[in-house]
């Protein structure tokens, strides 16, 4: 094992001044489960370790009017098992429950799926698709506020500066009548590194009419981010086969640099026409539901 | 779409090394004053259960109860050689040699008890040593403790040569094995044409051991056996660079989770074999063997692929399925 100094700082602001002080040198730990790996596969010297599992500020779901705070240090457990999230934010839980299997979801947090910045990860797209805004914080800058599609642009990379700290995910809760689906493609059920995933998020007005929708893949390109250009074909719009094939086919144009396209693209495409054929059919009452409409 | 098939697997199993391979087993038996047994042997139980078994030879043949015996685990410095668990040959040779190490150290035990009770038909039962007619009895301890006193032969030795005649040279005709394991198993799945996936979603598993000594234990070894079936037909892969196997971890090696694995029905068919321990055979090996010939039958009877490269994962399955569409329907779709 390497050798580092631990800090267990006892208030946020002491957590924000030894990050100031030790910017370039510190990892910041929370659940562990991509750090710990690579600090045993030596791909990681920090020589400063900033735990914040146990600051209570970074922790807890909370409601203020339409929005939900979640504290970065909640663990996919706590997401799939609060009422608040299954009720407002069900595409959080249906992606956290693909999150590795029990012990990982038990110890790993959504702040560390965010600020990973894995091309893989399970948790950051949803999070994306729901218009999530994440709340950053520095000795030197106070309080900031990004976009949750602006915080990963290269892959393990995050937007944060050396001295931030992510210290809240603000996520509107979805308007009555909106829909999401969520899937994972891997070789297996559980603990598997995704070849892809899908979060859509969608919204019709009482004609039928398509009025809102985010479409988010993950593990495809470098980074996860919408994919607008699709998002226009189908907004506005009342869906049919036609429209959901043409927004297929713009959707497949704007992806590049994706690894193993053999694969992917194609298979792709198959879970956005199936995903996006459940969430407009009227059976769909029985599937991934938010809110009662 | 989702594609359901069924499919069949089924195979034979020559137990232990056949070929004339030299395929021994021994135990030692030492009875202790208290009427304790403690069974040395060099076969390794790496969690199949042998310690339990040679537990249960010794009760059955001694009327003692499990909790008196004693098993030592394998050590070079104490315990004699069994040869290596594979080849699903320690119940069948390693317990043949316990089993006649017993019996070695109860001819002896008989022979005290017979002076002692001056009867000569005696059962070994309930810890008790017991003239079926006449009903005199003497307790297993007393009987141990008289056998140290009168310097009887208290430990004794079992052996077991499970060594075959090897097939003709030049005919490669012949019986290369003592016995033989029969098995077949039923798969269905579930195969998702749009992403290459393949839910196995209920296995049968129907298995000729000989004998189940253990029923439950039989039934663990055949229900690993399957999970260890699926992982080979359907995600477990080794990609060599250069001929060097690159470092891999269980992240990256992808075995089933419990997530993967359906409903495995095991059904245990007993067809006792005369030299078998108790007519048992063996398990281990043949319980993972029908699984994936099982599997890629379902396949096919699910989507028309015949699959001949492993495994079938999500990537590889999808590929095959897209040269499938390209061939049927033309190059333009």
């Amino acid at each position: 094992m390497q050798n580092f100094s631990f800090y267990s700082p006892a208030s946020l602001e002491d957590a924000l001044i030894y990050l100031s002080d030790h910017a370039e040198t510190c990892k910041i730990i929370a659940g562990g489960t991509d750090l710990i790996p690579n600090l045993r596969d030596e791909k990681l010297h920090p020589r400063h370790m900033l735990n914040v599992l146990e600051l209570e500020e970074l922790g807890g779901i909370s409601e203020i009017e339409n929005t939900i705070r979640i504290g970065p240090t909640t663990t996919f457990a706590e997401l799939i098992e609060t009422a608040l999230i299954n009720r407002f934010l069900p595409l959080l839980v249906k992606s956290s429950s693909q999150v590795g299997g029990p012990q990982i979801r038990n110890r790993g947090t959504i702040g560390g799926n965010i600020c990973t910045g894995s091309p893989a990860a399970d948790v950051l797209p949803a999070v994306i698709a729901l218009d999530g805004e994440l709340e950053l914080r520095s000795k030197k800058n106070g309080t900031r506020r990004i976009a949750a599609s602006e915080a990963v642009q290269a892959p393990y990379n995050p937007n944060l500066g050396p001295d931030e700290l992510l210290t809240g995910i603000f996520i509107h809760k979805l308007k009555p009548g909106t829909r999401c689906a969520y899937e994972k493609v891997a070789t297996r059920n559980a603990m598997a590194r995704a070849f892809m995933n899908l979060s859509i998020v969608l919204q019709r007005d009482e004609e039928g009419v398509i009025s809102d929708v985010r479409i988010v893949p993950g593990a495809m390109m470098a980074f996860a981010r919408r994919i607008t250009v699709a998002e226009e074909v189908l907004a506005g719009k009342k869906p049919d086969e036609f429209l959901i094939a043409k927004a297929a086919e713009t959707l497949l144009g704007d992806l590049k640099g994706v690894w193993i396209p053999d694969y992917k693209i194609p298979v792709f495409r198959n879970i956005f026409k199936r995903l996006l054929g459940e969430l407009l059919s009227e059976s769909c009452r029985n599937k991934e539901r938010v809110y009662a409409d | 779409m989702k594609k359901r098939g069924i499919g069949i697997g089924s195979m034979y199993y020559g137990l232990g090394y056949g070929y004339s391979r030299p395929d021994i087993a021994s135990a030692t038996i030492e009875l202790c004053e208290d009427g304790s047994l403690i069974v040395r042997t060099g076969a390794v139980d790496f969690g199949q259960g042998s310690d339990t078994l040679f537990c249960q030879i010794v009760a059955e043949e001694l009327g003692v109860a499990p909790d008196d015996i004693q098993i030592v685990t394998p050590d070079t410095a104490t315990t004699p050689d069994a040869g290596p668990t594979s080849a699903s040959r320690v119940a069948y040779v390693g317990g043949n040699a316990v089993l006649n190490a017993t019996l070695a150290l109860k001819q002896t035990l008989h022979g005290v008890a017979e002076s002692i009770l001056g009867e000569k038909n005696l059962v070994f039962i309930n810890r008790e040593v017991r003239a079926e007619t006449s009903g005199k009895w003497i307790s297993f301890t007393d009987l141990a403790r008289a056998c140290h006193l009168r310097g009887a032969q208290i430990v004794e030795t079992g052996w077991f040569n499970n060594t075959t005649d090897d097939v003709d040279p030049y005919t490669a005709q012949g019986d290369a094995y003592a016995t033989y394991c029969w098995a077949t198993q039923l798969a269905e799945v579930e195969v998702d044409t749009e992403t290459g996936k393949v839910e196995v979603l209920r296995v049968v598993a129907a298995h000729d051991v000989g004998r189940a000594l253990n029923p439950s234990m039989v039934e663990a070894q055949i229900e690993g056996g399957v999970v260890m079936g699926i992982g080979y037909a359907l995600t477990e892969e080794i990609k060599q660079k250069k001929g060097y196997t690159p470092k891999i971890s269980l992240g990256e090696y992808m075995i089933p989770t419990s997530l993967d694995v359906p409903s495995i029905e095991s059904c245990i068919v007993e067809i006792p074999v005369s030299t078998g321990p108790y007519g048992a055979k063996g398990v281990g090996e043949p319980a993972l063997i029908p699984t994936a010939p099982a599997i890629l039958n379902a396949i096919c009877d699910a989507i028309g692929i015949r699959i001949t490269e492993l495994p079938a994962n999500p990537r590889n399955l999808h590929r095959l399925i897209q040269e499938k569409g390209k061939k049927t329907m033309g190059p333009e779709n």
